[in-house]
């Protein structure tokens, strides 16, 4: 296997920079959700690749990666918990006019 | 270039393509499953980088669950609630190609953080890729999350209960509400 790491690293970095576009310009809640959900997973793509070319006979970033999922699993059914019973008091999930954290 | 170079560009070209139509679909069904398809390129690349076992927790946990979740959430919600108040109906606000106020920032944002990340990963002394490999990282993984790794992984279990708990409270408080 001759892949080099910094190619692995600039598919990750990509990635990144596609899933914060989405995050930063999206006004759809559920949009933005998948757009952090692709940024978290370009950093598991990072993690697992560091974990294989610097410490393969370990595994650690592998864990990292592990405990990545385990939150992006519970902030998912979170977010979209708070997305549906805030679509049911305002009648929409546009996040420019949710502005208030109390109604 | 070996097989496993060409494989891993054909996965790594799928992956960010189906990312970039998460970014860009007009409808937000297509981007869904969009993002399903960029789930099942993140797990091939983990395939091709050794994290066998995490390929099968990718495909679980993220094509299977997350996926199906945020499907779900498409489907529970109205159209109004997706397309967004009535005042900007006509201009079609679920489009994101529809230009916002925000949109010259965040590209700035964006591209000069991956330009910045892809030069410094060109200039950057990378180790070189081990001979050898693990075969065997479901062994190592429990390993270490059982031992090294014990007291995160008991916090991260507490997490998802918590996360289970409160994503039920939240749906049932609306439901007692009314």
């Amino acid at each position: 296997m001759t892949l080099s790491l910094s190619v692995v690293l600039a598919v990750s970095a990509l990635m990144f920079g596609l899933g914060v576009y989405g995050a930063l310009t999206q006004r759809n809640a559920i949009r933005v959700l998948m757009c952090i959900e692709l940024v978290l997973n370009s950093v598991n793509i990072n993690l697992v690749a560091f974990s294989r070319y610097v410490g393969p006979d370990q595994a650690l970033g592998q864990v990292f990666t592990v405990f990545v999922m385990t939150v992006a699993a519970a902030e998912a059914a979170v977010g979209l918990a708070i997305i549906l019973m805030v679509a049911r008091r305002k009648a929409h999930i546009d996040i420019d006019q949710i502005n208030l954290l109390k109604w | 270039m070996t097989v496993t170079d060409w494989v891993f560009l054909a996965v790594a070209a799928v992956t960010l393509f189906s990312a970039y139509r998460v970014v860009v679909s007009r409808k937000i069904m297509h981007a869904a499953l969009w993002l399903g398809l960029t789930f099942f390129g993140v797990a091939g690349i983990f395939l091709l980088l050794g994290a066998d076992f995490l390929a099968a927790a990718q495909v679980l946990v993220y094509v299977g669950a997350v996926t199906t979740i945020i499907i779900f959430g498409i489907m529970l919600s109205t159209p109004e609630e997706l397309r967004g108040p009535s005042s900007d109906a006509g201009s079609d606000a679920d489009s994101p190609a529809a230009p916002t106020r925000r949109s010259f920032l965040p590209l700035l944002t964006a591209i000069g953080f991956a330009a910045v990340m892809v030069a410094l990963v060109n200039r950057g002394e990378w180790p070189s890729p081990p001979g050898s490999v693990a075969t065997d990282t479901p062994r190592l993984l429990g390993e270490a999350l059982f031992t090294r790794f014990v007291i995160p992984f008991e916090v991260a279990s507490v997490v998802l209960l918590v996360a289970l708990v409160g994503a039920i409270a939240l749906a049932l408080k609306e439901e007692s509400g009314q």
